[in-house]
This record gives structure tokens, C-alpha cells and sequence, in this order.
């Protein structure tokens, strides 16, 4: 028996919209609640990149920081509504992200992965060095949660708007990978010598991508920023890049659920570790090695794999009941 | 020139040619694994402070000498590689593409050994230093340097030229470069490729504990030094060209000279930041680096 995949998402949209109401009593489960949502709309974006495109940008964390600190200063200094401040802020952000990755868009592989962890390195000590803005090592804190109405936007109304937008993302990323235009990200990725050959644009493609992907990065940030009410260099590091690709690859790299399944198992964890902040390095270090060298298809990948042999089994003893009867 | 010129062009000299040293060691280290297993060792920078914080729990809690210390990491630094080679490194010998996966593996490895080092010796003291192994000054002129600066400094140059010589002359440096070159053509003339990586991987890891404990006797250390160090050994093995050794020793020693005249003005946090524009510009307009291998 098979699953449609429709029915599946339709089941994972309900669950993540009755979750909040779930959590609601909770403060501290809420709280878990509305980071999951955040982490499962970054990891969306990176599995849009790392997953469908190819390449591992290890700049995620420094774009989404771009577009938090903008949106922080939008609202502050010049007294925007979040509203309007999140779009202009994520908006500024994929800019940002587009003009870091133009120069990036020849290199491959290894030497993009490297390059993006300069940039990342280079945003990091922005954000130390230019405290006009973002103040430095200290942090912004009480960043006032997003205005709704006259009011401001809380509580169960503020996590069910992150369940909202996550889904949205993920929504948007099952559709986008379906249209041609996904179907060239894939292209890319399995030969980009071919894909040029075939008549794909790829330096567009790739430009197109990394638009979009530093709008997720971007979305995801000034919601963390309003969601957390604190931000520092550390909340866009490359430890956080690093965290959003490991969810990426623990749970599947290329397919809808993946990032969904490791999202779920991997970003509630620092919270229950909360006292123990460098176990969580060592333990997402471990995580990292172990999914590299022994499941590069992730949670899902091994699933898929399993089920397929099951699958051959099956057939195969079929045949022989033929052969039998 | 006045005394006060030579004192600073002495003291930039002296404290040139240590860092420079030792960046081309770390970064050699770096290069010959890179070139060879196709491996980007991003941890580099942990090895070289694991190195400096073993050598001083020896120093500091067991009360041994420098001497005893460094020789003591250094076999310990050996046994790690080869303990890491069998259980993590081999894996992946024969993945195409397999430097990606390497990078993150060893971005892993830093992570682990970040926390196991804010756990520990975070806890236990901001700023490390070793005895020195031999006292006393030497006068070069009107300046200066401490007896044990003087040895380090000449240990390694020493290092440098040993492994050059090592890389030139010695068969297994002529077949570590044969595998460089082509590794299926090696394995076709009788080069045992599997052993020259587990062999490399030693080796270079091993020059990264050395350049450590070399850095730890010639200056004091915090845990900040392996950010530093890794973002160096990198930006040297891009620019200088990636595999050659070469490169290393020629982009090192520059770092080097630009660390000891950038101190004078600013602080080394700004060498830093241009080692990483440097980075930066040869990455996205010549990949290869200056020095093709």
C-alpha cells in the first residue's frame, strides 16, 4: 500500500497548524514549538540549495542575520511596522545574498563551500565590527515582537503565524521543485557541463536560487529576531549554517520530507539541553561525521532504500510462490 | 640608521621569520594532505591548539619539562592521526568528489573538539604558556631575543628544510608526489596509494601538532588561537595554490613578515581580516592559487 504524497503533506499541514494549539498551554513547549518552525523554514531553504541545486552555502546564517539586523533597525530607528519591515528587510537580504553569491557562481563543489564560509566569517565580523547598526558583540535585545492591529502579535497568535509561514515554505519549495525551473536546479546539480549543453541557463538558474534562497534565509531571520527578542552575532554564526545544513542532511537531502523529519528530531534538542550548550556542539559535531561517512541520504534516503529492498523482496517472493504453484 | 630602527627591524626580523615558520609548517601540513588525499583539513587550527593544551597539562599539572612535553605530544600526535585515519579518514578514500564530504567531516571534528575545549580548559585558565626549554639572552646587536625563541626558531626552520628534503629526495616523498600528480598512474608503477594516504595524512597532521607546540614555546596562547590559525593555514593553502608545497613556504613566510609589521601598528585581529580578503579575491578570480603544483 503507498501513501499518495499529496495525502502526506496534507497531513503534515494539519499537524503543524494543530500543534500550537497543542503546545499552548506550555510555555516552554510553545517556545520549542515556534524554533522548530523557524529552523524547519531555514532548512527548507538550504535543502532548496544544498538538496535540489547542489551547493552547500555556509553564508545561510550570515544572510539571515542581514535581513534580522535590518529589519530590527527598520522597526527601531525608522519605525516601521514589521509588516512592512520584514518584506523590505528579507527583500535586502536576497539582495545581499545575490550579490555574495555573483562572484561565487563559477566555482564548484569544495570551492564553494569554502567561499561561502569566508563570507560567513567576513558577515560574522561585520556584525562584530560595525556596532552602528547591530552593537556589536553585546546584541540587541527586547526587539519588540511584531505589532498586529494596534496590539502586538504573542503568545499562541505569534506561533501559529510561525507554523503558518513554515508551512507556507514548505509548500512553496514542494511546488517550486515540481515546475521546470526545479527541474533545471536538478539539472544543475547532477551535471551543470550537461545542463549548459541542453540549452539551460544555468548562471541565471543559479542567480534565480540563490534569490530565492536568501529570501527564506531572510523571512527566517526577521522572524527570529521578533520571535526571540534577542540578537546577537552568535544567533547568525556558522555554527547556526552549519545546524541548518546538518537537519538538512540527517534528515534527507532533495526530497520535501527530509527536512521536516530532521528539523523535528535535531532543533529541539539545545533547548533540552539548555545548560549544556557545548555538549550541543559536540553532539551535532558527532551528528555531522556520522551522517557524512554513514547515511548521505539521510533519515528519509535510508527509508527509501529500505523500503524498496522490502519492496524487491516481496516481488521476488512472489515469483517464487509462481513458480510453485 | 639609529639604534631604535635596527631594534624594530631586528624584532620584526626575529619575530618574521618564527610566525613565518610555523604558519608554512601548519599550512605545508594542510597542502600535502589536501594535494595528496584530496582531504581540506578545516580542523587544522584544533590540532595546533590540541597540541599547545597537551603540552601544557604536562608542563603545568605533571611537571614535566618542556622537552619531555613536546616529545610526549608529538608521539601522542602521531597515534591520533593514525587512530583517526583507520576510523574516520579510510571511509572515504575511493568517493568521488570527496572533498566536500572530507570538508565537512573535519568542520565536524572542529565543532566536537571546540566543546571539549570550552568544557575543559576554558574552565581552567584564559591564557596558557610553557617553560621555557633553555634560558637566557642572546644580544644580536642592540637586540635582544631570548636563548628559547632562538631555538625555536632555528627547530623550525630546521622542520621546514627536513621535510622539503624529505618531499624531494626520499621515495616516499617521490611517490607521495606521484600520487599528487595521478593517482591511478602511481598505483599502475607499484605505488600503494591507500598507504601513501594514511601515510600523508600522518604526516601532515603530525607537522600541525609541531607547528602547535613550537608556536606554545615561543609565545602564550588562548583558545581564540585555533580561529586564527585555521582561517592562516587556509588562506595560505589558496593563495599559495592548493597541494603545493611551494606555495606554502613562499605564502607562509609573507603571512609571517605581515603579521610581525602589522602587529607593530595594529592588532593582529587586522592581519587577519586581509588574509581573509586575500582569501577571498584568489578564490573567486584564480582558484588555483599563485603556485601551480
Amino acid at each position: 500500500m503507498k501513501l499518495h504524497s499529496k495525502t502526506i503533506l496534507g497531513l503534515f499541514v494539519l499537524m503543524a497548524l494543530m500543534l500550537p494549539l497543542a503546545a499552548s498551554g506550555n510555555k516552554f513547549f510553545a517556545f520549542v514549538l515556534g524554533m522548530t518552525f523557524i529552523s524547519l523554514l531555514w532548512a527548507t531553504g538550504m535543502n532548496l540549495m544544498y538538496g535540489y541545486v547542489g551547493l552547500m552555502p555556509l553564508m545561510f546564517a550570515g544572510v539571515a542575520g542581514v535581513a534580522g539586523y535590518a529589519m530590527v533597525h527598520f522597526t527601531r530607528t525608522l519605525g516601521w511596522s514589521f509588516w512592512l519591515a520584514m518584506p523590505v528587510a528579507s527583500l535586502l537580504a536576497a539582495a545581499v545574498g545575490v550579490a555574495l553569491g555573483l562572484p561565487s557562481l563559477r566555482l564548484k563543489g569544495f570551492y564553494f563551500t569554502l567561499c561561502s564560509l569566508v563570507i560567513q566569517t567576513v558577515l560574522t565580523l561585520a556584525f562584530i565590527f560595525f556596532p552602528t547598526y547591530t552593537n556589536g558583540d553585546t546584541g540587541i535585545n527586547q526587539v519588540a515582537p511584531p505589532d498586529w492591529f494596534g496590539g502586538e502579535l504573542t503568545g499562541l497568535g505569534m506561533d501559529m503565524m510561525l507554523a503558518v509561514v513554515a508551512v507556507a515554505g514548505v509548500l512553496f519549495c514542494a511546488w517550486l521543485v515540481k515546475t521546470p525551473l526545479g527541474q533545471r536546479f536538478v539539472a544543475i546539480r547532477e551535471d551543470d557541463v550537461l545542463a549548459e549543453g541542453l540549452g539551460i541557463q544555468v548562471v541565471r538558474c543559479k542567480i534565480i536560487a540563490f534569490f530565492i534562497v536568501s529570501l527564506y534565509a531572510g523571512i527566517g531571520g526577521c522572524f527570529y529576531a521578533a520571535y526571540v527578542g534577542f540578537i546577537s552575532p552568535r544567533a547568525y554564526d556558522v555554527l547556526v549554517s552549519m545546524n541548518i545544513w546538518l537537519f538538512v542532511a540527517f534528515g534527507g537531502r532533495a526530497t520535501i520530507a527530509g527536512p521536516i523529519i530532521g528539523t523535528a528530531i535535531l532543533a529541539p534538542i539545545p533547548f533540552l539541553l539548555q545548560d549544556l550548550q557545548a555538549f550541543k556542539d559536540i553532539l551535532s559535531g558527532v551528528l555531522i561525521i556520522v551522517v557524512t561517512l554513514m547515511m548521505p541520504g539521510g533519515i528519509y534516503g535510508a527509508y527509501v532504500a529500505w523500503r524498496s529492498r522490502q519492496a524487491h523482496v516481496a516481488s521476488d517472493g512472489d515469483k517464487v510462490q509462481e513458480q510453485r504453484v | 640608521m639609529t639604534d631604535a630602527q635596527l631594534l624594530i627591524l631586528l624584532s620584526t626580523l626575529s619575530t618574521g621569520l618564527i610566525l613565518g615558520a610555523i604558519f608554512s609548517l601548519v599550512a605545508a601540513g594542510v597542502t600535502i594532505v589536501y594535494g595528496c588525499v584530496w582531504l581540506p583539513n578545516a580542523s587544522n587550527g584544533q590540532f595546533f591548539l590540541l597540541a599547545s593544551l597537551v603540552a601544557w597539562t604536562f608542563t603545568a599539572s605533571l611537571g614535566w619539562s618542556s622537552w619531555l612535553a613536546a616529545i610526549a605530544v608529538i608521539v601522542l600526535g602521531i597515534g591520533l592521526s593514525y587512530l583517526l585515519e583507520w576510523i574516520l579518514i579510510r571511509r572515504l578514500y575511493d568517493t568521488p568528489n570527496r572533498n566536500v564530504a572530507y570538508f565537512v567531516v573535519t568542520l565536524g571534528m572542529t565543532q566536537i573538539m571546540t566543546g571539549i575545549f570550552s568544557l575543559t580548559y576554558a574552565k581552567w585558565s584564559d591564557q596558557f604558556s610553557l617553560p621555557p626549554v633553555v634560558d637566557g639572552i642572546s644580544m644580536l646587536g642592540p637586540f635582544p631575543l631570548s636563548n628559547n625563541r632562538l631555538l625555536v626558531m632555528v627547530v623550525s626552520l630546521f622542520v621546514l628544510v627536513a621535510l622539503f628534503a624529505l618531499l624531494r629526495y626520499h621515495p616516499y616523498g617521490r611517490a607521495l608526489r606521484a600520487v599528487f600528480q595521478n593517482r591511478e598512474a602511481a598505483a599502475l608503477r607499484g605505488v600503494d596509494v591507500r598507504s601513501i594516504y594514511r601515510l600523508s595524512f600522518v604526516l601532515g597532521s603530525t607537522i600541525i601538532f609541531l607547528g602547535g607546540i613550537l608556536f606554545a614555546l615561543a609565545y602564550s596562547f588562548d583558545l581564540t588561537v585555533a580561529w586564527t590559525m585555521s582561517i592562516t593555514a587556509f588562506a595560505i593553502m589558496i593563495i599559495g595554490g592548493p597541494g603545493s608545497v611551494i606555495g606554502a613556504l613562499v605564502v607562509g613566510m609573507t603571512f609571517g613578515f605581515t603579521q610581525a609589521i602589522v602587529s607593530i601598528f595594529a592588532s593582529p585581529t587586522a592581519a587577519t581580516f586581509s588574509y581573509l580578503g586575500a582569501m577571498l579575491v584568489i578564490l573567486l578570480f584564480r582558484p588555483s592559487g599563485l603556485f601551480k603544483r
